[in-house]
């Protein structure tokens, strides 16, 4: 077996600074807990800002710095999405809480191209997350997580990337070399890691064990005696000689995520931030079904008090956005790019204090093939891409395609529909022999009628052609009875106008201007 | 002083075409032959011959001018558009000024599933939309529709929209968008410049006869307009009785043709 352990030194500290807008993330930035300095970045630390610091301590220190509260709920959520970037690759990863995982693979490790293909793939799919990524490899599960704890491990030696057998060998000197190694690496890691409450950690320390290494030699029957049973069979299952077995996460069905934003979003922008990492997590956990998304629905919640003022909407607080693809989609900059275009165009009811992101159906199954030559299917693509980005901002009403309908009105022959899926060269319908202008008017113009013939622009239009009776739609309520003429303007362009029949009564219009020969 | 060192035979094929030394040359006194640019065959032979590069250039803008939509236009692109249509390629339009009618672009060659109508949000009324310009959605969408490059071939009607710096923008993003790409505007603005490469007005010039003058062009400036025959709209007959109105306007039983009386019309079995 082969175990790759990922430990996230920094997962709160990036956690609450993926939320801040991008200039703020310079700024020194510290995580509160209980009025203590839990975590701090580089350009805190470097002012003297330090763990276990109290708050009034950090603030005289450096004046501006940015103190936000440290939320374990929130920190659990984002591991739960690297863990979800992980099962694009693996089937069983695990969780080591409260700041790592460990992910089984073996059965992976031909189809990504070895450990070092297969480190390669997940490096790219971790890097939109953000985070700061210790790694290692161990034949046991709880090996890997210490080694990952303990130090980034970028080059490990060749017997540690190979998977070996299981158990370890109990007999030292005939060992597998990817044990042996485990063990020397193990031995050398803080014993304080294993104990389990503050007593232990005493008893610990009078006893002068500094290592796991020292832990290991002592007398198994003593350590048991002192410390319990739980702590040798630690040990063991670290060092592989007691079975350890995990129970694989699985991706929810549905997908919900929810983020507090830092500050109160009063505009699209501020929103973005927050919804970027919402997004980053959506496209986690369809990669982990490996699956694509067809769309999703972003819950805004507004301040109740003035949500209520803004829109006159008392009692609900919150707003959704719906947001629908033409093709599923699994690429977290389009769907980036379709939510600014929305959010663009929707301007916010009242501000926003937290961000939900919900995706009940994704389509499963793997993407259609990238193309090596462009191709007519991955034009269509492109174009729905493109099209979606065009609709996300006008609305969907404003981008459609034209289809002739089997209707003789001439105002009816013609729909607007919306552009779906990938499809091929259009066939040319069959159309009847019937002569139509290019350019219809939305509403028919009504022409004077002199001399008994229509006029436009006070001279008279010459009939050409017709006429051509039209006289159909009874059955809808929307009867129309009319003589079409082509008809020739005195400067020239061909018109198509119709008479209303039978004649109004005089002194209504009985002459329309209906389409221009384009 | 002397010219860089260049073998006299390669320097003299050189000079003969200087279009190959670089794709942005071009004759001033020839506007057949040049390298570099690709076109699409309007299908027109005789305004292929005028056309620099032998069709509608592609990359760039180009503009048609005319008083009035229905001069026949759609069927001078027609035989280009439809031919992009049926190979799959989309054909966008924005802001047509009417309804279009998919019976006549079908019977163009044209399928309508390929023609996508794009609208601008000028028609509605939000609060949201008070700091809008008018046009200014249509010049967005047609920019990002240029530079993604995914559509066949662009109409747009911008009317007041096409400011100078915003045609300025689009002729940029134009260098990414792999087709021919139009802007109908109103003949006045004829006399503004503009940085469309290619400039023409429409006229009509008789039935199902459309007369075409290029106002700007790369190459020499032309001295009489182009008359072509549109595919015809008109019957036999319907044709004659308009060359007869043409030539003789005076007809000696009126100027209106004779038009079947409604009383009979009703008579005719259904």
């Amino acid at each position: 077996m082969l175990w790759f352990g990922l430990h996230l030194p920094a997962l709160s500290l990036e956690t609450f600074s993926a939320l801040l807008e991008p200039p703020a993330r310079a700024r020194p930035v510290a995580l509160l807990a209980r009025h203590r300095i839990a975590a701090a970045n580089a350009a805190a630390c470097e002012r003297g800002v330090a763990p276990g610091m109290k708050r009034a301590t950090a603030v005289a220190l450096v004046p501006d710095l940015l103190c936000g509260e440290a939320d374990p709920a929130r920190d659990a959520e984002a591991l739960q999405c690297v863990a979800h970037a992980l099962m694009a690759f693996t089937p069983a990863v695990t969780l080591v809480p409260p700041e790592g995982l460990v992910a089984e693979v073996q059965a992976s490790l031909r189809c990504f191209g070895g450990p070092a293909g297969l480190w390669r793939r997940l490096a790219e799919a971790l890097a939109p997350l953000g985070h700061r990524i210790q790694r290692a490899h161990a034949p046991s599960a709880l090996g890997a997580s210490l080694l990952a704890r303990w130090q980034d491990d970028a080059d490990p030696p060749r017997c540690l990337t190979r998977a070996a057998l299981w158990p370890a060998p109990a007999t030292p000197g005939l060992d597998d070399p990817a044990w042996a190694e485990l063990h020397r690496r193990l031995a050398s890691l803080p014993a304080a890691w294993l104990a389990s409450d503050a007593t232990a950690l005493a008893a610990l320390e009078a006893m002068g064990l500094q290592t796991l290494g020292d832990l290991k030699r002592q007398p198994r029957s003593g350590l048991s005696r002192r410390f319990g049973p739980g702590l040798l069979h630690t040990l063991d299952r670290a060092w592989g000689l007691a079975p350890d077995p995990r129970e694989p996460l699985a991706p929810p069905l549905r997908f919900h995520s929810q983020v507090d934003l830092w500050a109160r979003a009063d505009n699209t922008e501020a929103l973005l931030a927050g919804a970027a990492v919402l997004l980053g997590r959506l496209v986690a956990w369809a990669r982990a079904r490996h699956a694509r998304v067809p769309g999703f629905r972003l819950d805004l919640h507004h301040a109740s008090r003035l949500r209520a003022s803004a829109a006159g909407e008392a009692g609900r607080h919150v707003s959704h956005l719906e947001i629908g693809l033409a093709e599923p989609s699994a690429d977290a900059r389009h769907l980036q790019a379709v939510l600014r275009e929305r959010l663009a165009r929707e301007p916010l009811a009242a501000p926003v204090l937290s961000l939900g992101l919900s995706c009940d159906q994704p389509v499963l199954g793997p993407s259609p093939d990238g193309e090596l030559f462009p191709s007519l299917a991955g034009q269509r693509e492109g174009l729905l891409r493109l099209v979606e980005r065009l609709q996300a901002r006008l609305g969907e009403s404003a981008v459609q395609c034209l289809a002739p309908q089997a209707d003789h009105r001439p105002e009816r022959a013609t729909a607007l529909q919306g552009i779906t899926g990938p499809g091929s060269a259009a066939p040319l319908p069959t159309v009847p022999r019937l002569t139509r202008p290019v350019w219809l008017l939305p509403v028919p113009q009504a022409l004077p009628e002199r001399q008994a013939g229509p006029w436009l622009g006070g001279q008279p239009l010459h009939l050409l052609g017709g006429p051509e009776r039209i006289e159909t739609g009874w059955w809808d309520g929307e009867l129309v009875c009319r003589d079409y003429f082509i008809a020739q303007a005195p400067d020239g362009p061909l018109l198509w106008v119709y008479r209303l029949r039978p004649a109004p009564p005089s002194g209504e219009p009985g002459w329309f201007l209906h389409g221009r020969f384009g | 002083m002397s010219l860089p060192v260049t073998p006299p035979p390669a320097r003299a094929a050189l000079l003969a075409h200087p279009s190959g030394l670089h794709p942005a040359l071009w004759r001033a006194h020839g506007s057949r032959e040049q390298a570099g640019s690709s076109a699409v065959a309007s299908g027109f032979v005789a305004l292929d011959a005028e056309l620099p590069g032998g069709g509608w250039p592609v990359r760039v803008l180009t503009e048609l001018l005319l008083a009035q939509p229905g001069l026949g236009e759609i069927r001078l692109l027609a035989p280009a558009l439809a031919a992009l249509a049926r190979g799959g390629r989309s054909v966008m339009l924005f802001d047509p000024p009417a309804e279009l009618s998919a019976t006549a672009l079908a019977q163009l060659g044209w399928p309508p599933g390929q023609c996508i109508v794009v609208r601008g949000r000028d028609g509605v009324r939000h609060p949201s939309l008070r700091r809008h310009l008018p046009g200014a959605d249509v010049c967005w969408a047609l920019e990002q529709v240029l530079r993604s490059g995914q559509a066949g071939a662009v109409l747009a009607w911008l009317g007041a929209a096409a400011r100078p710096d915003a045609l300025r923008r689009l002729q940029l993003a134009a260098q990414s968008h792999e087709g021919p790409a139009f802007l109908l505007r109103e003949l006045a603005e004829r006399i503004r410049p503009s940085p469309a490469p290619l400039r023409l007005s429409l006229h009509t010039a008789g039935p199902d006869e459309l007369a075409v003058q290029v106002v700007k062009r790369r190459g020499p400036a032309m001295s009489r307009p182009l008359h072509l025959a549109l595919s015809p709209v008109l019957s036999e007959r319907s044709r004659a009785r308009a060359l007869a109105l043409r030539t003789g306007a005076q007809a000696p039983d009126g100027t209106l043709p004779a038009v079947p009386a409604p009383a009979l019309l009703q008579a005719e079995p259904r």
